[in-house]
């Protein structure tokens, strides 16, 4: 029998993150699949409630490491008690999920170069599937695998997706990003009958070799690209750092708004990382997005596809945002949204007159 | 004062997706004909190598070093433009394939190749946050693993005193101090400082390396292979890679329902997509 999915649970003030609901959603999909448990991995201090959150998102049994020490993510110690649970099982986990943020990215490839296993990062569709390797040097390879964890992202030229896969090692590794997968319904009550496996906790001296000072959460958390109604974002059409003003010009005509990037303008500098959106960024819903020089690449598209209505501006008629936009106007941004800044001004006043005539 | 310090700098050599060559017409990239440029990422972390060079004892040293199709040793030469000390590729067909543990691994064998001939184990490896062309953010955590280093990832700023490297780093929803022991693995998010201008004598003295005897190049840009650095052809490329890309398949052009404005003054596209997007109204500041 296949090993279990395991979940990998990230935690903030002993919160689970929603990410990880959404894993275990997803993963519950995959267990079924290989009929086999899934399972989830909550590490972190006074975690009572996050082991019910787990438990109500759809976990058939709970790893807990609870300690002081792991209040706080700290790669060293976290990777710790993951490696020495998993070292410790005879069958490996089948499938081993974790959410591909800033504590996914840190801890999910020192864990698979410990196991010496794949990991498929940022990952926008998972399957389990067969393969048939057929040929190649490595002979011990050729087979056929009936269960493989399917791994989908964008490959690079971005207008392909590439599903990745390796059968040969369990755990099977992927990172996905939040937003990625829908939250699944939460049950209402606790099953009966979910096993809770404390596991054992034995940190080394090598372990202490990184300190936290201080975490300083709430400014930068301030910038919450996702809750936004609206989002006027830039990409490389933009010309130079300076397009970004344009940008903030045109969201500061609306409530609730925010700018956002491409990926590509992060890449240089123009806007910082939690603006950014897409496969490797956020992944938005709002009700408006305005794409302003932004290709449209399959890369950016996953983050976005789903905002309500979406209005694209490209010089280049034949971009690619065009095949799923609602709205497109072929033009230089330069041109058009100091017009949309006048006419949305011009609109205003005419609100504001029609509300003193009220 | 801190101890001398020995410093490496992990960069590679990506497309160039800013110039439209090499970009098919369906947007795949055409590696063989696409322009060439050192990852983004990695000119943040190449500046945080000079940077922490500085900040060691005066006879520390920095090294980057790379791993790709010998082409790639361009970017070895912008790292001496810019104050590297020297430089060293690993190139070799074997490695074709490569994921990213098997890259982590083969630039491991690297490392400790270079760490024996300069008679030292490494104090810092710094590395870009992500590469452009592959987006995984692993290598580095990979190698730090391997090494057995501490690490720091999303690094934003840093600073060293005695055996302690400082450093602030991006975490989910904020920022981060921490103190690492060294030896540490650091990957440099691209809120760092910008990599500064090349400094005329360095653009000199790469010219100098350029028109000397090989055996004199090569105590600047170091070429080795497999065998070279004693890495296990079966962990390398291919045959070391435990994933591989089973499928890749277009994404159909979806929609297709857009709403072209085009061929008019902005202002009348401008009203015309505003007559459409009839929600936009709920949305307008008063």
């Amino acid at each position: 029998m296949a090993g279990e999915v395991l979940v990998v649970a990230e935690q903030v003030n002993s919160q689970v993150a929603n990410v990880t609901l959404e894993l275990l959603g997803e993963g519950k999909k995959l267990a079924r699949k290989l009929g086999s448990p899934l399972s989830c991995f909550v590490i972190g201090h006074n975690m009572e409630a996050a082991v019910d959150a787990v438990i109500k998102a759809g976990a058939e049994k709970v790893y807990l490491a609870d300690h002081s020490e792991l209040a706080e993510y700290k790669t060293l110690h976290y990777r710790r008690v993951i490696l020495d649970e998993l070292s410790s099982w005879a069958t490996p986990p089948h499938t081993l999920l974790m959410g591909s943020t800033t504590t996914g990215r840190d801890l999910a490839p020192r864990v698979a170069a410990f196991f010496e296993t794949g990991l498929t990062a940022d990952t926008i569709e998972l399957d389990i599937g067969p393969y048939e390797h057929t040929s190649g040097i490595d002979q011990t390879k050729i087979g056929y695998f009936p269960e493989c964890l399917y791994a989908s992202r964008p490959s690079f030229g971005e207008s392909l997706k590439a599903r990745i896969l390796g059968p040969w090692k369990d755990p099977q590794m992927a990172t996905i990003r939040p937003g990625v997968f829908a939250k699944p319904e939460m049950l209402t009550e606790k099953p009966e009958g979910v096993e809770i496996k404390k596991v054992a906790i034995n940190f080394q001296p090598s372990d202490y070799r990184i300190t936290i000072k201080e975490t300083l959460r709430e400014i930068e958390g301030k910038i919450d690209i996702t809750a936004a109604d609206v989002i006027v974002a830039g990409g490389y059409g933009l010309g130079s750092a300076d397009g970004v003003n344009l940008l903030k010009d045109l969201a500061a005509c609306f409530e609730n708004s925010v700018v956002g990037a491409s990926r590509k303008i992060v890449d240089l500098g123009w806007m910082t990382y939690p603006y950014q959106v897409g496969q490797t960024g956020k992944t938005v819903r709002p009700k408006i997005y305005i794409a302003c020089g932004i290709s449209g690449a399959l890369q950016h598209r996953v983050g976005m596809q789903k905002s309500e209505l979406i209005i694209a501006i490209n010089r280049d008629p034949d971009a690619p945002i065009f095949s799923f936009a609602d709205q497109g106007i072929v033009g230089d941004v330069y041109h058009v949204i100091p017009e949309m800044i006048k006419q949305l001004q011009e609109k205003n006043t005419s609100k504001l007159a029609e509300l003193k005539v009220k | 004062m801190n101890k001398d310090l020995d410093i490496y700098v992990l960069i590679k050599q990506v497309p160039d997706t800013r110039s439209k060559a090499g970009v098919n017409p369906d947007g795949t990239i055409d590696r063989a004909k696409a322009g060439k440029m050192l990852n983004p990422f990695d000119a943040f972390a190449l500046q945080a190598g000079l940077n922490a060079k500085k900040m060691g004892g005066p006879n520390s040293r920095l090294f980057a070093v790379t791993m790709g199709p010998p082409p790639a040793i361009d970017i070895l030469y912008q790292a001496l433009e810019h104050g590297a000390d020297a430089t060293c590729i690993l190139s070799d067909r074997r490695l074709a394939a490569s994921d990213t543990l098997a890259t982590a691994y083969a630039l491991c064998r690297t490392l400790e190749y270079l760490f024996k001939k300069n008679g030292k184990k490494a104090d810092l490896i710094f590395c870009g946050l992500q590469t452009t062309d592959g987006d995984t953010a692993q290598v580095g955590p990979e190698i730090s693993e391997r090494l057995d280093f501490t690490q720091v990832t999303y690094c934003e700023d840093f600073s060293i005193s005695d055996n302690l490297l400082h450093a602030k780093k991006i975490i989910e929803g904020g920022t981060q101090l921490v103190s690492a022991e060294l030896p540490a693995l650091v990957t440099i998010a691209n809120s760092y400082t910008k990599l500064k201008f090349k400094s005329l004598r360095g653009a000199q003295f790469v010219q100098d390396v350029k028109r000397a005897s090989k055996e004199e190049q090569a105590k600047y840009v170091e070429i080795i292979d497999l065998d070279k650095c004693e890495a296990d052809e079966m962990r390398c490329g291919l045959n070391g890679s435990p994933t591989i890309v089973s499928k890749t398949w277009k994404i159909g052009v979806v929609g297709g329902n857009c709403k072209m404005h085009q061929g008019k003054a902005a202002s009348e596209l401008v009203s015309e997509v505003f007559k459409d997007a009839v929600m936009l109204k709920e949305f307008v500041k008063i």
